[in-house]
């Protein structure tokens, strides 16, 4: 196995990030329960840690001795801004599903994200995101009922509505 | 075995059933053949929307996706020299030069049959070979599987990823999530961090997805401007003449496809290239030289991986230990809906096995249906814009995740474990091991408990048992050789013997 020669922008961090996460959870496996027996709770967390603590050292320190490539920029090709937007807003979607509830701002969501993505225009995007969110609503909610929660909108009840209204004409 | 012929018939009697597995094969096809969405993002997605379903539609939808998805790659690896998914790497060597020339119709149609041919071998020897296997592992101690666990993480590390630091580093953690949250068996709390949140442990679809769905879908943010894909599916049924020519090889490349799906850790991928690797050394000569559109380079691989579906529920079904991740996500559905795969479902719930045996037959004749037909209306979705198609993934994934447990916490812990695998993803770590570890991690550790509780905690009591057990040491020497042969160690060794030699 030949180590490789260079390293991409971020790498090393990464492995230096893991080695130190491993340490932790090394750490933390210990405290379950010690070396109390080889059946103890804690033996198959100590036994994988270590292993994870090994394998990033070897790791770091064989991307510590490659180059640096040279041509990968963390913020070009790693983490560039499209990509970091888009994460941001996943997790700003994640942080306002409960308060405000899943019709609205998968709608937000969606409008902003595939106009950000495609630069295409407002109509264009805003067509697309409401007719694709129908389909996964009419889908998920009816098809696999999945509940979503419900925040601002009054969806169980406008369901429940239009189901009087279907069973009402039966 | 009247019993069991009716469980196989169960899929394609019910109108219900046909209905899914028909739908499934059709969203696997083009989910294998859009670039960037693949087998494994959706059926991490699709466990998560089919939990509150019965076993059996939920299995049915989830069987045709997986089957119709390994098909599906082939497509845009011929027609636009992209692999849809990682089986179909082989499949482009040949296949593109055929389309460049104006054949792809040709292809496609052989493909289709080829595929078609491969995947019912492989569920053949799944229905043979796997009452037998189970029969086999009643015997298995604790201990074996245990090794066969760490066998199938190792395998999966070493080969898909290139670097096995990595791909052990992968495993491991994986299996240290898999261990979050209370022990099972003496309630101590595990990587809790005393954390009410942590105590529930992770759930391991959020894992998936994140990895798999979130991952793949921020990655596919970097080619955002390639154009979309513009697909022609015509409708090309090969002659029977050309069929038959080929069958002897295609014979030959499921027979490996069988076999390599059913290593523990091995799957479609490698066993598509070793078929590949076959065909070019049994065909002495071809009429179109390799690499420029001969059609056995198309034949062996695509038989290789649908006959390596089959061969890789082989292990997944008689041991629970799963052949690669699609068949480590394929447990997890088992797992949610109360199966528990390994020798005793074979035995408590036969009417399962024979049930899946017959909608994986199924999803193969369907298979071969939508890809001869090719249904153009649905070749819009194939050129759907990246803009568009991400969003919704990433839509999807947060849907998926929040759907089974109804938490958000496990939003947040696809999204974490989504931008980790992103970056894991940059640098080569490989993803596949995670799943596998976090699918595994009950049942090493149960398994390490049991052996060494058996052995009154005495490690050399545990090493006399593998040693005398001819089955736990094949097992154990396999686990050291893989491990050697991807050490240094084992360079030194090489180049020292060959010296001695010379």
């Amino acid at each position: 196995m030949t180590p490789p020669k260079t390293r991409k922008s971020g790498e090393l961090a990464f492995a230096a990030f893991l080695s130190l996460a491993s340490l932790v959870l090394l750490y933390n496996a210990y405290a379950i329960s010690g070396f109390e027996a080889l059946s103890a709770p804690g033996a198959i967390p100590m036994a994988t840690t270590l292993v994870m603590v090994i394998t990033t050292a070897i790791i770091f320190i064989k991307t510590n001795r490659a180059k640096p490539d040279g041509e990968t920029s963390f913020w070009v090709d790693i983490m560039p801004l499209r990509i970091a937007v888009v994460t941001l807003m996943l997790i700003g979607y994640a942080l306002a599903l409960k308060p405000i509830g899943f019709l609205p701002t998968s709608a937000v969501f969606l409008l902003v994200v595939i106009k950000y993505l495609s630069r295409r225009s407002w109509a264009f995007s805003i067509g697309i995101s409401l007719l694709s969110l129908v389909i996964i609503y009419l889908v998920f909610r009816i098809v696999f009922t999945v509940l979503m929660p419900a925040g601002i909108v009054p969806e169980g009840e406008a369901l429940a509505w239009v189901r009087t209204l279907f069973s009402g004409a039966n | 075995m009247f019993d069991s012929l009716m469980y196989f018939l169960t899929v394609w009697t019910q109108p219900e059933l046909l209905f899914l597995v028909g739908l499934g094969t059709l969203a696997g096809i083009y989910v294998g053949a859009i670039p960037g969405l693949s087998v494994t993002m959706a059926v991490s997605i699709l466990i998560s929307f089919t939990f509150s379903w019965d076993v059996y539609p939920a299995i049915s939808l989830m069987i045709g996706t997986y089957m119709g998805g390994v098909y599906g790659g082939s497509r845009t690896a011929i027609l636009l020299n992209i692999p849809g998914a990682p089986s179909a790497i082989a499949t482009a060597m040949d296949g593109y030069p055929m389309a460049q020339k104006g054949e792809a119709g040709v292809a496609i149609g052989v493909t289709t049959v080829m595929s078609f041919v491969g995947g019912l071998i492989g569920i053949l020897v799944l229905a043979v070979a796997a009452p037998l296997v189970s029969d086999f592992a009643l015997g298995f101690q604790p201990r074996d599987y245990m090794l066969l666990a760490v066998l199938g993480i190792l395998l999966v590390g070493s080969l898909s990823g290139g670097s096995l630091l990595k791909g052990i580093f992968a495993g491991a953690f994986g299996i240290a999530i898999g261990a979050v949250g209370m022990d099972p068996l003496t309630f101590t709390e595990r990587f809790t961090f005393d954390t009410q949140l942590m105590r529930g442990g992770v759930s391991f679809i959020a894992v998936m997805i994140g990895m798999f769905g979130v991952s793949e879908a921020l990655h596919q943010l970097h080619h955002i401007d390639t154009p979309a894909v513009k697909q022609k599916i015509g409708r090309i049924v090969p002659s029977w003449g050309v069929v038959r020519k080929y069958l002897p090889l295609s014979m030959q490349t499921s027979t490996i496809g069988v076999v390599i799906g059913a290593l523990p850790g091995t799957g479609g991928d490698i066993a598509a290239l070793m078929a590949y690797d076959h065909a070019k050394r049994v065909t002495k000569n071809p009429e179109v030289p390799f690499g420029e559109g001969a059609m056995e380079g198309l034949v062996a691989p695509e038989t290789a991986n649908n006959a390596a579906v089959g061969g890789a529920f082989i292990p997944m079904m008689t041991l629970g230990i799963p052949g690669d991740a699609v068949t480590a996500i394929m447990i997890g559905a088992l797992f949610i809906h109360g199966l528990n795969p390994g020798p005793m479902l074979m035995i408590d719930k036969p009417d399962m096995f024979w049930f899946i045996v017959g909608a994986l037959s199924l999803a193969n004749c369907f298979m071969l249906i939508f890809g001869l037909t090719g249904i153009r209306v649905f070749t819009k979705i194939v050129e759907m814009p990246r803009a568009v198609l991400i969003p919704l993934i990433l839509l999807l994934s947060i849907v998926g995740a929040y759907a089974v447990n109804n938490s958000i916490t496990d939003i947040y812990w696809m999204l974490g474990f989504g931008v980790f695998g992103y970056f894991m993803k940059h640098y080569d770590y490989p993803l596949g091991p995670v799943i596998l570890g976090v699918i595994l991690s009950r049942l090493l550790d149960d398994n390490w408990r049991r052996a060494i509780i058996s052995e009154r905690e005495s490690l050399p009591r545990f090493f006399e048992g593998i040693i005398t057990s001819p089955l736990s040491l094949t097992l154990f020497v396999a686990v050291i050789l893989i491990f050697v042969s991807q050490t240094p160690l084992w360079g030194s060794v090489k180049s020292r013997l060959a010296r001695k030699a010379a």
